[in-house]
């Protein structure tokens, strides 16, 4: 029964085969569909993946230009160093965790314990980043840990650029200096064309900014074949094929070469000491920047492979603001430095001429206020050549009462290229103020009153110019009217050397005025540092035909008995800031250099910074100009003051006879006028 | 040969004799050797693409030779095993099946843990021994001996299930405690194919499907270890954890579309030979196979275990004892599980579960189960042809 029953429970099984089947059918069918969209469809998708993992890129990378100076010192470097890395997710991978540590320790004579240590510390971070152990390997090391790196897997030796700025913090706000690029940054950098990955380095801050597509290269590439646990396999051939079939060579950025004097720099660096300020000097014939100081200062290279904190805070935390660029990203009310501005508005609009007479009592009410000369007994009677050189406020008090309103001066400001940037090529550059009515009226909803107009006269108010536009300002009165745009690159040249571009002069216009107008202010510049009554006599340089203009700015409002008072009674932050222009020869002016020194009370602090710098220049580049320098008094030390004695004498040498046919005029003016007036 | 000590199950042999079922006599002689030849291709294959997979590896650099090995033995207990009738594995088959639980029991006690599961019993001199492997067959075999010795004609009811579930669910249980999942599903989809090859009530099996339905959110709960779930995560979107889980997914479906059409050539597939692929050796054995050789050499392979799976079948359909369907069935669906269920899981189509591929997978068990498997149909097909 139970055997006959068998049978049937077999055909009954057999039956159920024809599902069997059709699962195998189906099943077999599923995975050979599946093989077919792997390998025919997405089968090129997926040889290339397999390429791209056994294929390892190693970035190189290119070089950023350097930077040169106008004589072709060199002051933006690369310096390589190399780090090691530990990649965690190899050496895990490979589970000889501890051999090569103690290996490592070995080579680098770094204490297992403290590698154990520092791997530890970035457990939590993703495996892949890699540990930097040690910073700065030297040679012998590298070259061990390259010998050994097949038994050491997860060990990387990494060659690290450092952006080195050879003259440390002389020219750090000028060069700048460079940063990683951070990932939300990425985006915006690549919108264009991906040329940036993360970590990458970028201009932050001055040249390295500006000119980050110039000083940029374009990275290279090298393409190594590795192992799953990125060990590079050693067969050198193979590598040498893929290298130069696929690999990239990094093509350097380019070279700057600027217009900058890195000798200059560094007399002025040293002449400003301790103090605060920023100090520019210009070509007045071309516009080329020879100087471009701001202190204090900073030294770049601490950036080039990341700032730490802690340096970082110092810097921003420093109440002198190491990180501003004081010569072009702050401004100050100029002072008596301005007069020339005002001087030339009076002139221009026909309010005065040189003969013009005003009284100087010492002071002078304008509406409500009693508006004070820096001399506290006054001038007596006196006209424009002398109000200049002895820095009468009085008289550019009367002059502005004179002229219509305070627009005539801003008019003449905005000639002469004030109130807006100069077009200087770095960022953050900032266009200064000159007030006018209307300018007042928006900005405060107030009429604009008479003394303010006395005020901005003299320098002060509202007025805001910036070292660089002092500058730019004097060039223009010197070099006979010409608008300049300063500029500090000078040629952009290849790694081999190969012109790119060069920059020329750029002359942005010229100052629409009566020669006589710029002849007489140039008169009285030129009486600042010559005449006897001249209020920079004492800081001329003898042999020098220099011009110039002292000034020195209140910072805060003083009652009248303070404002006469030791300005060294003050606190330091009140206390006024010494300005002070000069530029020379005075005929044909080959220098201008505007000093700002903050707080330092008088302009002769700012004077003891120009010097220096003018010598220098004269040594360097017109040696016969330079031998008539009175070296004696060169040598005296940081401001070269004429001796006293030697002053005296010349005091006595001078006969204060006639007004105007003994002070001391530079030739041209001396045909001309006093041919006139006998 | 001699077999006249074993009672043959069938006392009346001459009506078996006559052949009702419609067997050929010469087709079963001619499907045992098939299924031989085939085992040995499949293997050749094996050994040769092991070869590869392991050729820069110096450590590893042996490891087709205790294959090499592992098969000899193989073939001994293939030699063995036609010197006894498989009538003997019925009679057997409830002590077979208590034993080796006790062994896995065993393993959980004293085993030998790796990479975090304890799966191997040592044997000292001898090496390690799975007894999950064995225990795939040993549970065939005390199916087949249930579902003999219980006829039921009408249609199996729910109730009648029971005791068969219960059986496969021990045994399957103690092996995802290992944690051993693959073999625990191949265990079970086993089971499930065997049961529901005999004949179900339909009302029974829509309601079995409808509950592993209901379950399945449960176990995905409560049952999965965490890296499990991690894995089904990004096995539904592998590109989600490129570096952990889902890398192992991602380097299968990568090494095996490289090989497009005629592969990369044997030796330079470049993702087993640069450690790429994970466990290339044993569980990702097809993904070098496929890098190697493309879409032509998998279809070969998967041509190769199509018929080897045909040939297997047909020694099931014409076996004449209910004992020798089932068991030749049940062995079958073990192949057949393992061969679909690794080639879904290195192509991406199933979660990754450790399960070998027959033959082509680096390991001493299942290489010895297999070859078992393989004994057992061939004595099934000889014992028949010799009535």
């Amino acid at each position: 029964m139970a055997f006959l029953g068998q049978e049937e429970q077999i055909r009954e099984l057999q039956n159920q085969f024809k599902y069997v089947y059709t699962l195998l059918f189906l099943g077999f069918s599923l995975l050979i569909c599946r093989l077919v969209y792997l390998q025919i469809f997405k089968g090129d998708q997926m040889r290339h993946f397999s390429e791209e993992n056994r294929i390892k890129r190693v970035k190189i990378p290119a070089p950023r230009g350097m930077i040169f100076d106008r004589n072709r010192n060199l002051l933006v470097d690369n310096r390589s160093d190399f780090d090691l890395e530990i990649i965690p997710q190899y050496l895990k991978e490979s589970k000889q965790e501890k051999k090569v540590i103690s290996l490592l320790s070995e080579m680098i004579q770094v204490p297992e314990n403290i590698i154990q240590k520092e791997y530890l510390k970035h457990k939590n971070q993703p495996s892949f980043i890699p540990i930097k152990i040690k910073t700065n390997l030297s040679w012998k090391e590298v070259a061990q840990i390259e010998l050994k790196k097949i038994d050491m897997p997860g060990v990387e030796v990494r060659q690290e650029i450092r952006r080195t700025h050879l003259f440390g913090e002389i020219s750090a706000h000028l060069l700048g200096y460079i940063g990683e690029v951070n990932s939300s940054e990425l985006p915006l950098l690549n919108k264009i064309e991906k040329k940036y990955r993360l970590g990458d380095q970028i201009g932050r801050f001055g040249l390295e900014q500006k000119m980050e597509d110039i000083l940029r290269g374009e990275d290279g590439e090298e393409i190594k074949e590795v192992d799953a646990l990125g060990r590079e396999k050693l067969e050198k051939n193979r590598n040498d094929i893929l290298k130069r079939s696929f690999g990239k060579e990094a093509i350097p950025g380019k070279n700057l070469i600027l217009t900058l004097d890195q000798d200059l720099q560094q007399v002025a660096v040293k002449a400003f000491g301790e103090k605060i300020g920023s100090v520019v000097a210009i070509q007045p014939q071309t516009g080329e920047v020879l100087v471009m100081v701001s202190r204090p200062s900073f030294n770049p290279t601490t950036f080039s492979r990341g700032i730490s904190a802690q340096i970082w805070n110092q810097l921003i935390k420093n109440e002198n603001h190491p990180l501003r660029d004081k010569t072009i990203q702050d401004h100050y009310a100029p002072g008596s430095v301005f007069k020339v501005v005002t001087a030339i508005a009076g002139l221009e609009e026909k309010v005065i001429d040189e003969h013009t007479t005003f009284h100087c009592p010492g002071k002078l009410k304008i509406g409500n206020r009693v508006f004070h000369c820096h001399v506290k007994h006054g001038h007596g009677d006196i006209q424009l050549i002398r109000a200049i050189a002895q820095s009468c406020d009085v008289y550019f008090y009367r002059l502005a009462q004179k002229l219509k309103s305070v627009d005539d001066i801003a008019k003449w400001a905005q000639i002469l290229g004030l109130g807006k940037k100069t077009g200087f090529p770095l960022a953050g550059e900032v266009p200064g103020l000159i007030p006018s009515e209307a300018w007042k009226k928006n900005r405060y909803h107030q009429d604009w009153t008479a003394g303010e107009t006395a005020s901005v006269a003299i320098g002060q108010s509202f007025l805001l110019l910036t070292t660089l536009q002092l500058a730019n300002l004097y060039s223009t009165l010197s070099n006979g009217g010409s608008l300049f745009r300063p500029f500090v690159v000078k040629r952009i040249e290849t790694a081999e050397g190969d012109l790119i571009q060069e920059f020329k002069p750029e002359k942005m216009g010229k100052v629409d005025c009566q020669p006589k107008t710029l002849d007489l202010v140039k008169q009285g510049l030129f009486q600042v540092l010559n005449a006897p009554f001249g209020t920079a006599y004492r800081y001329r340089i003898p042999g020098l035909e220099m011009a110039g203009k002292t000034g020195t700015v209140q910072v805060v409002r003083l009652s009248e008995e303070r404002l006469f008072q030791s300005c060294h009674l003050l606190k330091p932050e009140d206390r006024h800031n010494a300005v002070f222009v000069t530029f020379a020869p005075v005929e044909e002016p080959k220098i201008v250099i505007a000093v700002i020194a903050k707080n330092a009370c008088r302009s002769s602090e700012a004077a003891a910074i120009a010097q220096p710098i003018m010598i220098e220049y004269f040594k360097k580049n017109d040696p016969s100009t330079h031998s008539k320098i009175n070296t004696k008094s060169v040598s005296s030390g940081n401001l070269l003051r004429v001796d006293l004695k030697e002053e005296e004498a010349q005091n006595e040498n001078y006969q204060p006879a006639p007004p105007s046919p003994d002070i001391p005029l530079y030739p041209p003016f001396q045909s001309e006028p006093t041919g006139e007036n006998p | 040969m001699t077999y006249s000590s074993i009672e043959s199950p069938e006392p009346q042999s001459d009506s078996s004799h006559q052949a009702p079922v419609g067997f050929v006599e010469e087709d079963l002689k001619k499907s045992h050797w098939i299924l031989l030849i085939l085992e040995f291709i499949l293997f050749g294959i094996g050994i040769w693409n092991l070869m590869s997979a392991t050729g820069v590896q110096n450590k590893s650099l042996g490891l087709y030779k205790t294959q090499l090995m592992w098969f000899s033995i193989g073939l001994l207990v293939t030699v063995f095993s036609s010197f006894i009738h498989y009538s003997l594995f019925s009679r057997w088959a409830y002590f077979l099946y208590f034993s080796n639980l006790i062994l896995l029991g065993l393993v959980l006690l004293v085993g030998k843990a790796s990479l975090g599961a304890k799966r191997w019993l040592s044997l000292g001199p001898l090496g390690n021994m799975q007894p999950s492997e064995f225990m795939k067959i040993s549970m065939v075999i005390c199916l087949a001996k249930y579902f003999e010795s219980d006829p039921n004609l009408q249609g199996y009811r729910l109730k009648d299930l029971l005791l068969p579930g219960f059986l496969c669910a021990l045994p399957a249980f103690l092996i995802k405690l290992q944690p051993d999942t693959g073999t625990a599903l191949i265990l079970l989809l086993t089971c499930a194919s065997m049961i529901l090859f005999m004949k179900v009530q339909k009302r029974t099996l829509l309601l079995l499907t409808f509950s592993v339905f209901i379950a399945l959110p449960f176990i995905y709960q409560f049952a999965l270890e965490p890296y499990q779930k991690q894995r089904i995560i990004s096995f539904a979107n592998p590109q989600a954890d490129s570096k952990r889980s889902g890398y192992n997914a991602i380097q299968s479906m990568i090494a095996i579309g490289s090989g497009q059409i005629f592969g990369k050539g044997y030796g330079q597939g470049t993702q087993s030979q640069l450690r790429f692929l994970p466990e290339h050796h044993t569980d990702f054995i097809f993904s070098v196979f496929s890098e190697e050789h493309g879409f032509v050499g998998c279809l070969l392979l998967i041509t190769l275990y199509s018929l080897f799976m045909v040939q297997g079948l047909s020694i099931a359909y014409q076996s004449n004892d209910k004992f020798g369907v089932l068991l030749a069935f049940g062995i079958m669906m073990i192949f057949f599980w393992h061969i679909f269920f690794n080639m879904g899981m290195v192509m991406g189509l199933l979660p990754i579960v450790g399960v070998p591929l027959p033959f082509l997978s680096y390991g001493g068990s299942a290489l010895l189960t297999s070859c078992l498997g393989v004994a057992i149909l061939t004595n099934i097909a000889r014992k028949k042809s010799m009535f």
